[in-house]
């Protein structure tokens, strides 16, 4: 599903390289968790995946269902299936949830030439969607992440993967703000998105969110690379060891 | 020191009135000797075909909306195509008579040139929107200016439209003058949609009484040239006056409001919001002066303009003024301008939505909060949808 080759990736306006060789290859089905220190390229990883301007790809290719990923504009690559869950959700004042959540379906549906949702067919999904993840109308009615509090909005992004119907999630950090009650609720949402055809990309810091969406293999980042793939044990021993421990295999 | 002028072609058609120019502290950022770039001469008759017409009164997004509609084909008042409100609480007639205000280069022009106004009045508590449509036709470059005059009488409510629309190229010169009587309301919603070679001036002055409620909106997306004056006098104790307004000004569209709210008594309110977004080499600018006479205590007045800039080239000018004679008041101003929000777009773009649907949709969550001062739903859901679709059209009329 996603093919990650050789992946060299710079700032654009900086001379600094920040993905140095990344390779990852994910299946449908499959959960893969990205693991690594502040600064590892975890979050560049996620931006340059979704589209991110202020990114140059220097070298190397993305894949995602075949086509070249990297040549497709950010929502171009959300009508192929690709959703990013955002570390910081973006508040925009004055665009109302439900719109927004409306015009991103129906775009994807038209771009994808699929019959687009009626109004109604539209307020059934999404009131069905946000009942499982303890969503209220209210929030609903305001404006995208406007007063939102950090576990609303995590939540918000899991309701938005939720109604999309994404074919690969990328979650960039979903566990950080979280307390352990609003992770148990995030967790619950992604794990009912897990599907024989729907992959993702867990990235976080911490190997608590791990314990909640158990993945099905574990990657180390360290400088830009992948330095160490393994099992959800792999998750675990970093725990105990460390980063710097890899990070030391890796140089 | 007289110094003498050589006078522009504009200026000899308009039998030698000059023109103002940026010597004038109000006209610093709109030098009409330049922009009226050639005669349009005054009175001209341009015959209008009944196709043009309709067609172009079908291009007015409020005409649904309104049950009285008062039509000025050319600078006449058009019958055939009016349809006059029912009832003997709105009485519309037609009249000519010049305001006595103030010299003003808009209201000078108007007073010589005017071919064609009414004046309406509304006795009562009117809730069917009122229409006054002007719809110029394609042909020779002229001046055409229409003078109206509205009277809300004591205790009533009116809602009010403006639709100024047209082809080819043509000075509109528009005056209006609006008196709401004590305990009255009025809503008064101004389009400005003028063919994009025309020049649109305006000036509407406005008189309010005890215990009014006045809500403006003005939505200024047409004509190359547009300047619009207000003047608003709050004569009685407690009145609330909200105007709001927003440009969509693309090309080389010129936009230039000027607004003076004259407190004369205490205890009133004014709010002065206006949301401009100016794509590719539009420039718009918005002055507004507050002037609080001396006893005006316990006045409350606020003004800020925003810009939304879409491009390197787009420029927003801002002048607030405060004239303050009374010292038991609270009087603020505030303008920014900034480009769209990266993060904002990428965001609606990560979720699929196309970038000219995005940023669309960023253009319409600006300007909304000016758009909220339209208490009319069916009229802010159409502006809102005009808004909406602003960026892709003109994008397309440029191509």
């Amino acid at each position: 599903m996603l093919d990650i080759n050789n992946l060299h990736v710079k700032l654009a306006d900086e001379d600094r390289t920040i993905l140095n060789g990344l390779t990852l290859n994910v299946k449908p089905g499959e959960v893969h968790a990205i693991m690594g220190p502040n600064g590892s390229g975890k979050s560049t990883l996620s931006y340059v995946l979704s589209g991110r301007e202020g990114y140059e790809v220097t070298d190397g290719s993305v894949t995602f269902k075949g086509e070249d990923l990297l040549e497709m504009a950010p929502d171009q690559r959300a009508a192929k299936g690709l959703f990013l869950a955002f570390q910081y959700p973006i508040e925009i004042p004055g665009v109302a949830t439900m719109q927004f959540l409306k015009v991103a379906l129906n775009s994807q549906r038209k771009a994808r030439g699929e019959k687009e949702l009626t109004t109604p067919e539209f307020m059934k999904l999404v009131k069905d969607r946000a009942q499982k993840l303890d969503i209220s109308q209210d929030m609903l009615k305001r404006a995208v992440n406007v007063g939102f509090s950090g576990g609303e909005k995590k939540r918000a992004e899991i309701l938005q993967m939720a109604v999309l119907e994404p074919s690969l999630c990328i979650l960039d950090e979903t566990d950080s703000g979280l307390d352990i009650d609003a992770l148990r609720v995030v967790a619950d949402g992604v794990n009912a998105l897990r599907s024989p055809d729907r992959a993702m990309v867990v990235i976080t810091h911490y190997q608590r969110l791990l314990d909640y969406i158990v993945p099905d293999y574990v990657h180390v980042l360290s400088q830009g690379r992948i330095v160490k793939s393994g099992g959800k044990e792999l998750a675990l021993e970093l725990e105990a060891k460390g980063y710097a421990e890899f990070a030391k295999e890796a140089a | 020191m007289n110094i003498a002028v050589n006078k522009t072609p504009a200026e000899l058609a308009y039998d030698g009135m000059l023109l103002p120019h940026p010597r004038l502290e109000d006209w610093k950022w709109t030098n009409l000797r330049v922009l009226i770039d050639r005669p349009y001469p005054p009175r001209l008759k341009v015959a209008a075909a009944a196709k043009d017409v309709e067609r172009l009164l079908k291009c007015d997004p409020l005409a649904k909306l309104a049950h009285a509609r008062i039509v000025f084909v050319n600078g006449e008042f058009a019958e055939d195509y009016s349809s006059l409100p029912t009832g003997g609480d709105v009485r519309v007639r037609q009249h000519l008579t010049p305001l006595t205000a103030e010299a003003e280069p808009v209201l000078d022009m108007n007073t010589a040139f005017a071919t064609g106004g009414v004046e309406i009045e509304i006795a009562s508590n009117i809730d069917a929107p009122v229409a006054i449509v002007h719809i110029a036709t394609d042909g020779e470059a002229r001046t055409i200016a229409t003078r109206h005059r509205v009277k809300v009488a004591d205790g009533a409510s009116a809602t009010l439209f403006e639709t100024h629309l047209g082809e080819g190229a043509y000075l509109a010169n528009s005056v209006i003058d609006i008196t709401v009587g004590a305990n009255a309301k009025l809503d008064r919603v101004k389009l400005e949609i003028e063919s994009s070679s025309a020049i649109h001036l305006a000036h509407a002055v406005i008189t309010l009484g005890a215990n009014v409620l006045l809500r403006d909106f003005t939505l200024t997306s047409g004509a190359r040239v547009n300047r619009q004056n207000g003047t608003l006098a709050f004569k009685g104790e407690n009145a609330d006056a909200k105007i709001a307004g927003s440009y969509l000004l693309s090309g080389r569209q010129h936009a230039d409001t000027r607004l003076v709210i004259d407190h004369q008594v205490p205890k009133c309110t004014s709010r002065e919001l206006f949301k401009c977004v100016m794509d590719e080499n539009a420039r718009g600018i918005f002055q507004g002066k507050a002037i609080v006479r001396p006893g005006a205590q316990k006045t409350d007045g606020k003004q800020s303009s925003h810009a939304l800039l879409l491009s390197e080239t787009a420029e927003f000018d801002a002048k607030p003024e405060l004239e303050i004679y009374a010292d038991d008041v609270a009087c603020g101003h505030g303008a920014t301008s900034g480009d769209i929000d990266h993060n904002h777009l990428f965001y609606l773009q990560s979720r699929g939505i196309p970038e000219a649907d995005a940023k669309s949709m960023l253009i319409g969550a600006f300007v909304g909060e000016a758009f909220d001062t339209i208490s009319h739903d069916g009229v802010r859901d159409v502006l809102t949808r005009f808004a909406g679709k602003w960026l892709v059209n003109h994008k397309e009329e440029a191509r």
